[in-house]
């Protein structure tokens, strides 16, 4: 018996096992299992193939990013002022208290300059002032100002 | 984003791995070095549900978080679980003594594709910036926290976002902060990538001698290839690792009510008490998980039912702390907003709830045709004649769903029909553990399918 001899019987063999007209309904079930992994190979090697590119894509984004890109993650997407958090992290102190004040519906950018600015912690009563885009007024003549920028961004100290 | 980050992690994980080896291994018991390999994927994860658990009950206990109180409880655990291999006289695993068969065509062709797939994923995470919104809102900043302030800060966590949200997550974090030197937010995205490749491993492991390699490992990586599953697999947040926990367990009460090991109810409920300490709705598909085990072993109700009402009263056990804690503080959010029987006053909501739920389900871009598949494998198991397998599935399934449905239905604050995007769309979240699951039952389903019934004790 040759090889393509063996390699006939094999296959008949297993075809055998999922022929839907004999020994029903097990061989129909079975040529429906056979059906069922012939669809999810296909598919799966497919999506495995575009997965594999995403994936690729990605990593070359992630590689390509600069520092800055990659250490503000979602900030980027909010198109929060970098420079001004910068100097944030750079001037309070690691284990000082904050108060952020920004103006309406800013949750979202409470949010963030809450986890970007960790371990220093907002606190109502804080001595460091975060003015972001808040109204100015707010800030009284008490506040010895650190820093500020033309976006309307001010960090400063309350005497007292 | 440093090698001192990555190899503090890579250490601080084979540290966890060598918990849950000690665990299994008491648990269990393992014939050999070969099995313990096969298994190292579960006992990775068995360690990751259980130092979440510790380490989230020393929270609420105040006990200060650092190296210290990671390490003291990985010591007490691993020994815990030699002592109890001990005891119940497992054998010392043989140097020899694996599948004499090795690994067939199949399992090594798509061995080698999954390890692609993983090494494409890391890749990708490896300087991934946290962009996810739920990331940065609430669930870093609670690592950040617990690792900066050494516990969890009531004044901080109540100002956060969801503050009733379970802590093994931000306690995981805060841990692999710890490991990695400095609170690393790129690099975390390997722990997460970390949880997927224990998970690909752990479900792999379990089923490779019980299921043929035709059967397991095409549907193992048709789910994993699914877009929502390839684009969100390694945000750091708790949904991925709270379908691994709700996966591991269901498919372990499943092979107990095949095989009737108690290991594999002992471990199911860990992982069930994890989902708890992982998300609020691991509590719903825990007791989804619970009532399908119970109403499929009905033909041996006085064997079984004792048995899942004691792994379900564990796994409660392991959860009520966190709750303890969260309601004695006066934090609220947890449930809807409705009350229990408030739903009742909003009967125009159960119909789009479903309609919501299953469009999401069926949705082709986010999961491909995992779902319908996975009812395919039920029928197919159902005509071939088994029943056990396929009742459960039905049921963990088909449970999982009403629950969904229920808390569209419930939380009236979601606007119906919902159709917000899937980045932050909660069913689709939800959605995901169904899919997921089908990477552990549907093998199962189809191996009963073709051999025409259910059929125990396989090693597993």
């Amino acid at each position: 018996m040759g090889a393509s001899d063996h390699l006939f019987a094999w296959l008949r063999s297993a075809l055998g096992h999922i022929d839907p007209r004999t020994d029903r309904p097990q061989g129909f079930v079975r040529f429906g299992v056979a059906a069922y992994v012939a669809l999810v190979v296909a598919l799966g090697l497919i999506y495995f193939a575009k997965a594999v590119d995403r994936l690729g894509g990605e990593a070359s984004r992630n590689v390509a990013a600069k520092y800055d890109d990659r250490e503000f993650g979602g900030g980027n997407s909010l198109g929060v002022d970098k420079e001004a958090l910068t100097e944030a992290r750079a001037r309070i102190p690691e284990h000082a208290a904050y108060r952020l004040l920004v103006g309406h519906d800013a949750a979202d950018l409470l949010n963030y300059v809450r986890y970007f600015l960790m371990p220093r912690r907002p606190d109502p009563d804080a001595t460091w002032v975060l003015c972001y885009r808040c109204d100015g007024a707010v800030l009284g003549n008490g506040i010895h100002v650190v820093w500020a920028n033309d976006a309307g961004i001010t960090l400063g100290r309350l005497s007292g | 984003m440093s090698v001192r980050s990555l190899l503090g992690l890579a250490i601080g994980n084979l540290v966890v791995l060598g918990v849950g080896c000690c665990l299994l291994w008491g648990a269990r018991g393992l014939r050999s070095w070969a099995e313990l390999a096969r298994l190292s994927g579960l006992a990775y994860l068995i360690g990751v549900a259980t130092l979440g658990v510790v380490l989230s009950v020393e929270l609420v206990a105040g006990v200060p978080f650092g190296v210290a109180t990671i390490m003291v409880p990985c010591l007490v655990v691993a020994l815990a679980g030699l002592v109890l291999g001990r005891l119940l006289g497992r054998p010392r695993p043989r140097l020899h003594g694996g599948d004499p068969r090795g690994i067939g065509f199949v399992a090594a062709s798509y061995g080698a594709l999954l390890v692609v797939y993983v090494e494409a994923l890391f890749r990708a995470s490896r300087l991934a910036p946290l962009s996810n919104y739920d990331g940065w809102a609430f669930w870093v900043p609670k690592a950040e926290a617990i690792y900066f302030l050494g516990g969890l800060d009531e004044q901080f966590f109540g100002q956060l976002p969801n503050p009733t949200y379970p802590p093994l997550v931000p306690a995981l974090e805060a841990a692999a902060f710890h490991a990695m030197g400095s609170a690393d937010v790129v690099t975390l995205h390997v722990q997460f990538w970390c949880f997927l490749t224990g998970f690909v491993a752990a479900v792999g492991g379990l089923l490779a001698p019980r299921v043929h390699a035709a059967l397991l490992w095409p549907v193992l990586l048709f789910v994993l290839v699914a877009p929502r599953v390839v684009a969100r697999s390694l945000e750091p947040q708790a949904d991925f690792l709270l379908d691994y926990f709700f996966v591991l367990a269901a498919l372990l009460v499943g092979l107990w009510l095949l095989d009737r090991r108690a290991w594999q109810l002992g471990v199911a409920s860990l992982f069930l008490g994890g989902a708890m300490v992982t998300k609020r709705e691991g509590a719903l598909l825990a007791v989804c998980v619970m009532v399908a085990a119970l109403v499929a072993s009905w033909r041996t109700r006085r064997f079984a039912w004792p048995r899942i009402v004691l792994a379900g009263g564990c796994a409660l056990a392991l959860a009520a702390p966190w709750r303890i804690w969260f309601s004695s503080r006066g934090l609220t959010g947890e449930f809807p907003t409705s009350g229990f029987l408030g739903l009742f006053e909003h009967l125009d909501r159960p119909w789009p709830a479903l309609q919501s739920v299953a469009k999401t389900m069926l949705d082709y871009e986010l999961w491909l045709l995992v779902l319908p598949l996975a009812g395919l494998a039920i029928a197919l198991a159902l005509v071939s004649g088994a029943r056990l397998l396929p009742v459960y599935a039905t049921l963990v399934y088909g449970l999982s769903v009403a629950g969904f449905v229920w808390v569209l239905w419930s939380f009236t604050e979601i606007p119906l029909p919902f159709a917000q995007d899937e980045g932050v769309n909660p069913i689709v979240r939800l959605c995901g553990s169904l899919v997921l699951l089908s990477a552990g039952l549907v093998p199962l389903l189809l191996d009963a399918a073709w051999r025409g019934g259910d059929r125990g004790d396989r090693q597993g």
